[in-house]
């Protein structure tokens, strides 16, 4: 008997054994077989479906895997994956250097984002590809960690990628790729640490102001960046906490930025205080007051029913009117628990009764309602004030005395509150204006970045060259230690060198510069000692960063490198996809075509 | 259609073509984990229905998320997920034993042996090849120092993706697992490695984990005016929720006075504001509740300057309370009828407070009285490097639990497996029964681990299976040569050494429970000869497919 005769199943090709000893060798491919099966024509075959039937009396094939599942594996994977990885830092790659471009996108929905920020660019967009989507979220985190560098990292990401391919193809084993790629990035990063970085001074504010310019450079507001750097750096400046030996600077919670479209970005400034999106919730309450008493609460000023279930059986009609003249006495009590302590402002996080209003008004107290939880946490903080929950409660400690001056302005078509002059705020508000919504996101993201760079300075006050200039002489340096390897991590090691110029490269691409003599120039430099030696995106010649004074924090440079190269070792580990339908039966019109192996998992 | 004799809609296979189909199945299986086999062995990323990706190494966890529809080959997964839950670790070695084993006992069975002889041979195997690494391969952790336990750990990281950091995690593993010790009744030192709370949090790199020697939960304070740091904190921790009292399952109070009405309103509140106070009273300045708790109730906690912490999971909790000596109360009634809170269930740490880590928020209790506790928090690039770093982090952490209560260990590298099969094939000689023939199997079948760690490192399989295979040999025939039975694989240079010496270490209890379970599996397929299979019961929805499958649309 010569080679047994078997089917293959056209979904997958995944296992390849030798059964060894008996007869002849036979190799399987599939996870379905049919053992012992009649010689089937092979046109026939090809479905799982026919097979099935026409082999029902010996055995069948033998389906261990859900026919949902479609799997890939081996170096297709591992090319596929960086082929991803490549195109999502395509997507990206125009938004570097201050000669970037906008990109426009539109939503599902029918809105516009009207962005160059990497996060907020591969957020919208929808990938199918799972090696995509891990490079997007790692722009996620970029974002959270340190809020900015989101777009280099990405592309680093994947040029790290990119050069990794070379290898691949000359069989390299990845794993030898992955632990050159780490002891290229624990180097890199004590370099950069100890050798590239220099110290700085946090109380030199013309210093901060340079370095949160060469942040907004790159960005929209490029042009405004002299007032959006002081903006910045003061919001940045107004939250810092220092409580017993550790420093808290929380932006998400107490820099808040609220847009008014209108007016000109000139008019955009930071508050000492806090302004909200309201107003006064009768029309005779006062508009203007200097140096109010402020009482918060996040309780209501309007009856309200118990928790429990409670029915009242009235027997006599005395009884009814009594209910109703109860209801009115508890806003009443309420109201005069207000009333002496003697606010000039009650903020509530609740509504205000009609009645309520009207007592209010009697003693000269302006009410806001319905004010947000954030919003009444940030008055609290810039004024001193505690939120109180029930009236009976309230004691003159709560009562917030150190704003200045609390007024309603009318911008726009809007009333606005305002709770300025405050002492010594610890919150504060950015009042942003500008021609219209989709450019005042666009530079409330600008904004953010901007005091996510002052809040890593602050914390850890070490700069780097900016304009490709950390990354150049971050790649000089390994290419020298590179020298030193011996063995076959040697090229890899190098390789991380070279993609690290990439920043630099994109750079010179994206303001036009002739890439190559550029580039090679700057290596030169770098040869030669200047460390500091970067380009400059608005002309694309070279130039000393320190003379330009461009400068990146140096938290948001480690993150880059971390993340970037943590992420390629993580795709490059891959060498199996499995996309498996949990759903049992999905799709019924699909007969399980034989070409499902060529179904790319990857749709992009 | 169904041309079996059953009265029910199915099919019936029996005889061989069943046993092979189910060793092909179980080969299939094995196939798919075989090259996240060692040290360098590579991950698999799956996708599942809704694009959700996981990027794995652990056999257990890629055969879980596979949808796998043959029997037998769910028996191979549910293998991998009992090594799993017994061991932690060596799930894929499990899986591809196991598949081997069937493998060749199909072979047999086609040369004319009854199942049940293998099958009893395969026992005999199992048992003598379990006696010989408790005799001859095991050493114990007083022979090999305190290095070996950072080594059993590097072992078993080896094949994850923090390979490269073998190093830093290994020692924090260690540690971790060192810092939740007790001591039970019987005076033996247990490590419940559960108590190790592992948070993942994207963001700076894997090298940045932290071990805490306290407890990190991942909550946030119930309101941004509490203190963000307590020193010498007593610790309050409550099973329920400091809310507005309100009655249950639709109580009425029926009330005749209207006076009344407003009184109930103002007991509502003052219930939980005594109890608010009472808790406060016996000296607790952080409140940990696994309710919710009123914003009503805040200002209280703030005014005390006490830190109050809503919704957190109960296990968490639990475990807080058992490292701080608090207890966990679910209630504040006492015997008396009234409520109370005493100063006894109230814990006590050296520091609370709250950090922020990336962006999120974390409550980190330090320097916990009643009994250390430790926790890991892990940093990676992205969410899919946390969760592969997490379960890479659970193995080793399972690896250095075994090894720190049994005290054993075996020689990593495809030593132990290299030296089971020679000494079972000598051991098969002396038999003269059929089950000679079973136990040379068995013998063989242990080989596909060295086979397929330098297959997956892209050695000569072959060339090292054999070269290993004669110095084993020699060791076991020779007195003076007995040292070469730790020879295993180096599968960076593709040569043999002496794995004692390189470190490479795994626990004893996970190599003789893996062999144990693979038989065990093996046998339980093997004694399959007839297979039933019932088709599901909606038919009558006929759709294109089930059309398709009928052949009425051919032709």
């Amino acid at each position: 008997m010569g080679v047994d005769r078997f089917t293959v199943e056209g979904l997958h090709k995944i296992s390849y054994f030798r059964v060894k000893k008996k007869r002849n060798a036979k190799i399987f491919f599939g996870n379905a077989v049919t053992e012992e099966g009649e010689l089937l024509e092979p046109n026939v075959t090809s479905t799982f479906q026919s097979v099935c039937h026409e082999t029902i009396e010996m055995s069948g094939p033998i389906i261990v895997l859900s026919q949902n599942t479609k799997r890939e594996s081996g170096k297709k994977v591992q090319i596929d994956n960086i082929t991803a990885g490549k195109t999502v830092a395509d997507v990206i790659r125009t938004c570097l250097g201050p000669r970037s471009m906008l990109k426009m996108l539109m939503d599902p929905m029918g809105g516009i984002v009207l962005t160059n920020d990497g996060n907020a660019i591969l957020r919208e967009i929808t990938v199918q590809h799972p090696a995509a989507k891990s490079m997007i979220e790692i722009s996620r985190t970029q974002d959270e960690e340190v809020g900015d560098g989101t777009t280099s990292v990405i592309i680093l990401a994947g040029e790290v990628l990119a050069v990794s391919e070379p290898f691949l193809q000359q069989q390299m084993h990845p794993t030898l790729i992955i632990s050159a790629y780490r002891q290229a990035l624990e180097d890199a990063v004590t370099i950069l640490r100890d050798q590239i970085s220099t110290p700085v001074d946090v109380n030199d504010r013309s210093q901060l102001l340079s370095i949160i310019k060469s942040c907004l450079g790159t960005k929209f507001v490029n042009r405004w960046s002299e007032q959006a750097c002081q903006i910045a750096l003061d919001a940045v400046s107004t939250v810092v906490v220092d409580e017993n030996g550790r420093r808290e600077i929380d932006i998400k919670r107490y820099a808040k930025v609220e847009k008014v479209p209108g007016g000109t970005m000139e008019d955009s400034c930071v508050l000492r205080g806090v302004m909200l999106n309201k107003d006064v919730t009768h029309p005779k309450m006062r508009r203007h007051i200097v140096k109010p008493r402020i009482l918060l609460l996040d309780c209501n000023l309007e009856y309200k029913k118990g928790e429990s279930q409670t029915n009242i059986e009235i027997m006599k009609e005395e009884d009814f009117t009594r209910i109703l003249e109860l209801e009115e006495e508890y806003v009443q009590k309420t109201c005069e628990d207000i009333i002496r302590v003697k606010p000039d402002v009650v903020f509530t996080e609740k509504g205000v009764s009609d009645l309520a209003q009207h007592y209010l008004v009697k003693a000269g107290i302006t009410a806001i309602r319905r004010v947000r939880k954030s919003d009444n946490n940030r008055i609290a903080r810039a004024s001193g004030a505690t939120i109180v929950n029930r009236t009976d409660e309230i004691r003159e400690e709560d009562i917030g005395t150190k704003a200045g001056l609390f007024e309603i302005k009318k911008i726009g078509d809007e009333y606005f509150c305002f709770v300025v002059e405050c002492e010594d705020p610890k919150a504060c508000t950015i009042l942003l204006r500008g021609a219209s919504k989709d450019v005042l996101n666009e530079v409330e993201r600008n904004l953010q970045d901007a005091m996510n760079v002052t809040r890593n300075v602050l914390l850890e006050p070490k700069l780097v060259p900016g304009g490709g200039a950390a990354e150049m002489a971050l790649a000089y340096a390994l290419a020298e230690k590179a020298k030193s390897l011996t063995g076959v991590t040697q090229a890899p090691y190098r390789a991380i060198a070279q993609a690290l110029e990439v920043i630099p490269r994109t750079l010179a691409q994206n303001c036009g510069a002739t890439v190559i003599r550029t580039l090679t120039a700057l290596r030169a430099k770098h040869a030669t000692g200047g460390t500091t030696w970067g380009i400059n995106g608005e002309t694309g010649e070279l130039a000393d960063m320190k003379d330009l004074g461009i400068w990146d924090p140096l938290a948001v440079k480690l993150q880059v490198l971390k993340t970037a190269v943590e992420t390629a070792i993580l795709l490059l580990r891959i060498d199996d996809i499995v996309s498996g339908s949990k759903k049992k039966g999905g799709d019924s019109s699909a007969p399980a075509p034989g070409g499902a192996a060529d179904q790319e998992a990857m749709r992009e | 259609m169904f041309s079996s004799s059953l009265s029910l809609p199915g099919r019936r296979t029996t005889g061989s073509s069943v046993r092979t189909q189910n060793v092909l199945a179980a080969s299939s299986i094995a196939n798919i984990v075989k090259s996240s086999l060692g040290p360098v062995g590579l991950d698999k990323m799956l996708v599942d229905d809704v694009g959700d990706v996981t990027i794995t190494n652990d056999g257990a966890t890629i055969l879980n998320l596979l949808e796998v529809q043959h029997p037998a080959a769910k028996v191979l997964v549910e293998l991998a997920q009992l090594q799993d839950q017994e061991v932690g670790d060596g799930t894929t070695s499990v899986v591809i034993v196991a598949a081997e084993l069937l493998k060749n006992a199909d072979e047999l069975v086609k040369q004319k042996i009854h199942p049940t002889s293998v099958i009893s041979g395969y026992r005999l195997a199992c048992k003598e090849a379990v006696k010989y690494i408790q005799d001859n391969l095991t050493l114990t952790v007083d022979e090999l120092g305190k290095d070996c336990l950072i080594n059993a750990a590097k072992t078993s990281m080896s094949s994850k993706i923090i390979s490269a950091d073998a190093n830093f995690f290994a020692a924090m593993c260690v540690d971790a697992a060192n810092a939740v010790r007790v001591t039970d009744n019987k005076g033996q030192a247990i490590y419940p490695i559960k108590a190790i709370n592992v948070l993942k949090a994207h963001g700076k790199s894997a090298r940045e984990s932290l071990l805490i020697n306290g407890y990190a939960l991942n909550c946030s304070v119930a309101s941004q005016a509490m203190v963000k740091k307590i020193t010498n904190a007593k610790i309050a921790c409550l099973d329920f929720s400091l809310q507005k009292t309100k009655m249950k399952m639709g109580v009425q109070v029926l009330v005749t006075d209207p006076e009344k009405l407003d009184a109930i309103r103002q007991r509502e509140s003052d219930i939980t504001k005594e109890r608010i106070q009472k808790i406060l009273n016996a000296g607790a300045n952080v409140i940990l509740a696994t309710g919710g708790i009123d914003d009503l109730c805040l200002k209280y906690f703030v005014e005390a300057g006490a830190m109050a912490v809503r919704r957190c999971k109960k296990s968490d909790l639990k475990r807080i309370a058992k490292a701080t000596g608090a207890t966990l109360l679910s209630s504040m009634a006492n015997l008396e009828g009234e409520e109370s809170f005493e100063a006894s269930a109230v814990g006590e740490a050296a520091e609370v407070s709250t950090e922020r880590i990336c962006d999120d928020e974390l409550i980190v209790i330090k320097g916990t009285k009643a009994r250390t506790a430790a926790s890991i928090i892990l940093r990676g690039p992205n969410d899919f490097y946390c969760d592969e770093m997490e379960r890479s982090v659970h193995d080793a952490l399972c690896v250095v639990k075994r090894v720190l209560e049994s005290k054993t260990l075996v020689v990593g590298g495809g030593a132990v497996e290299v030296a089971l099969s020679i000494y079972l094939e000598s051991f098969a000689t002396s038999l003269s029964s059929r089950e000679q023939l079973a136990i040379a199997e068995f013998a063989h079948s242990l080989l596909v681990i060295p086979k397929t760690l330098a297959v997956n490192a892209a050695k000569d399989a072959t060339d090292l299976v054999a070269k290993m295979r004669s110095y084993h040999h020699s060791s076991q025939s020779k007195p003076e040569h007995v040292n070469l039975k730790w020879i295993g694989l180096d599968l960076m240079e593709g040569a043999v050494r002496d794995n004692r010496q390189a470190g490479v270490f795994e626990p004893a209890v996970s190599k003789i429970k893996s062999l144990k379970f693979a038989t065990e599996a093996a046998i339980t397929i093997l004694r399959i000869d007839d297979m039933i299979k019932l088709d599901s019961e909606d038919k009558n929805t006929q759709s294109y497919q089930n059309a398709y499958e009928c052949g009425q649309l051919d032709g």
